[in-house]
């Protein structure tokens, strides 16, 4: 039991990580990312291929993962950002299906369907992590660093550029805001953050392939960000935190024939989207009365 | 009434068509400095186009716009507003989710790049200089009140205070004084005056003509995206061919 509630804890902390990150952009800057997964998925695999090719420790394949997620980000953002808003979702759904199909036919690379195995163990200088707990402790670190980052990023003015662009890109550029270089910016900076997510995920699994970056996951991390409350620094982890235990929560309730759980789980989820659509707008931790959105 | 100092900005036989309308059509006038001059004409006659060409959210098909002798046409929106063109729009387009003073903090802070120069002391001297621009309009008490939860005359004010603090030399103002209350556009014609003396040029759209009698240095009047006429207030507002246009009697 304690072995299981630390791989779900480790688990959440990695893919909080990645709804904070997540919201950076959907949340605070009105872009709606169908990719992120993708960037979890160069910070996974540039992460493994460091570690193994090069010896690399944590924070090397770390580096090198968030230098790449947002190069590669950067990539989809310089000219899907030029236009307005459903470009970018088209052209952001156009990238996750291009890596998806990198992920698996490049072989030489990422291993295929069969993906990257016996990934070493975490390094970090004077220290190998080597039980789940440690492992929890350093993404309980990474999560805390990250959201100390998103947070930084969100009081400053940047930030402020990003929410002035969000409620009217208009009047954002008529005074003054290079809003394509704001945005771009933010898309690397979001990207960049996600691969830390990546990294943790194959040091700790030990092993990626490519059903782990699918648009599944992207969507599913919209979810967590929409769910838990978009513009808010908590409001992400809530949503994390809730869809994660749904399925454990679920299989834990009686009643419920084992081999439904899975369709069980969607509906519970459309319903609570549905719901939260009428009752909540602005997410479970989204306090939309309250003129401190960025808490 | 003031003849204004030196020509700040001039659109030459600028022209812009929409499909087959010509929303804009071979427009040339100028801003003086320091002065006020308003855009009249009938719905339609394509006075917000004009402010739009100007700050370049629209591209003009033929012409040219100078700002302080410089061409200006093809620069990017947000570079001309850089260069100290500011607007308000009909529709205000305030921040709606921020705060009052994100409001008007935000449009002091023009870098892209993830921090601003200047530390914590260009923190604190845009923070002053939003604070005084709230405080000109009359909204430092509501500061931390959302945009969006303002009442009507305060959204007007705000978007005249992002105007202020963003420190335009020229302010292009849409419709500015439009349900505004009597104490309210007091307040407003108050400021606009108080500015004036401290060398801001103005250029206003307006449809109401007590308003536009009250306020203005200079008019120019168009119709059917043509300048018509431009001049004293008086010359213009007492052309009874322009008045037939207004009111909706067009000679043929």
């Amino acid at each position: 039991m304690w072995a299981y509630l630390v791989n779900l804890a480790v688990l959440i902390s990695i893919n909080a990580i990645l709804a904070v990150t997540l919201n950076f952009v959907l949340g605070y800057a009105g872009i709606f990312s169908m990719a992120h997964a993708v960037f979890f998925g160069v910070g996974a695999y540039t992460a493994a291929l460091v570690a193994m090719k090069l010896s690399g420790g944590f924070l090397l394949s770390t580096a090198a993962g968030m230098a790449l997620a947002g190069l590669i980000s950067l990539a989809l953002a310089l000219p899907a950002l030029r236009v307005r808003g459903e470009y970018f979702v088209a052209a952001s759904l156009g990238l996750q299906m291009l890596a998806m199909t990198v992920f698996s036919e490049w072989k030489v690379v990422t291993g295929g369907i069969g993906g990257i195995t016996n990934i070493p163990p975490a390094r970090l200088p004077g220290w190998t992590v080597a039980s789940p707990e440690q492992y929890l402790v350093l993404c309980l670190v990474c999560l805390a660093l990250v959201m100390l980052a998103v947070a930084t990023l969100v009081r400053s003015s940047f930030g402020r550029s990003l929410k002035a662009i969000r409620d009217d890109e208009t009047a954002a550029s008529a005074f003054g805001k290079n809003v394509a270089v704001i945005k771009t910016l933010a898309v690397v900076v979001s990207s960049a953050l996600a691969a830390v997510a990546g990294s943790l995920y194959a040091f700790y699994l030990s092993f990626v392939n490519v059903e782990s970056f699918t648009l599944d996951t992207s969507v599913v991390l919209m979810a967590m960000v929409i769910i838990g409350g978009t513009a808010t620094l908590v409001g992400p982890v809530v949503g994390t935190v809730l869809i994660l235990l749904l399925p454990a929560a679920l299989s834990y309730l009686p009643g419920l024939p084992q081999s439904e759980i899975g369709s069980i789980q969607q509906m519970v989820y459309g319903l609570a989207m549905v719901l939260l659509m009428i009752f909540r707008p602005g997410g479970i931790w989204g306090f939309r009365d309250n003129p401190k959105d960025d808490r | 009434m003031s003849q204004g100092g030196a020509v700040l900005l001039e659109t030459r036989e600028m022209s812009k068509t929409f499909g087959g309308l010509k929303a804009v059509d071979n427009v040339s006038f100028a801003l003086r400095e320091g002065i006020v001059t308003t855009l009249v004409g009938p719905n339609g006659a394509g006075k917000t186009t004009l402010f739009n060409l100007i700050t370049g959210h629209l591209a003009a098909d033929a012409g040219d716009v100078t700002w302080l002798g410089n061409s200006i046409r093809g620069v990017p929106h947000w570079k001309i507003a850089q260069s100290g063109i500011g607007r308000t729009f009909q529709d205000l387009k305030l921040f709606d989710q921020m705060t009052v003073e994100e409001n008007v903090l935000t449009v002091t802070e023009r870098g892209a790049w993830l921090w601003q120069g200047g530390g914590r002391t260009g923190l604190a001297a845009r923070r002053a200089r939003a604070l005084d621009a709230l405080d000109a309009v009359g909204l430092s008490g509501r500061r931390r009140a959302r945009a969006i939860d303002l009442a009507y005359a305060e959204r007007k004010f705000l978007s005249v205070a992002r105007i202020l603090a963003a420190g335009a030399r020229l302010w292009l103002l849409d419709e500015p004084a439009s349900g505004l209350d009597p104490g309210s556009y007091d307040r407003f014609v108050t400021l606009v005056r108080d500015q004036l003396r401290h060398g801001i040029t103005i250029c206003i759209i307006e449809h109401n003509l007590d308003i536009v009698k009250g306020i203005s240095d200079r008019i120019a009047f168009l119709d059917q995206g043509r300048l018509l006429a431009e001049g004293e207030p008086q010359a213009i507002l007492n052309d009874p061919a322009l008045a037939a246009i207004y009111f909706g009697e067009r000679a043929e």
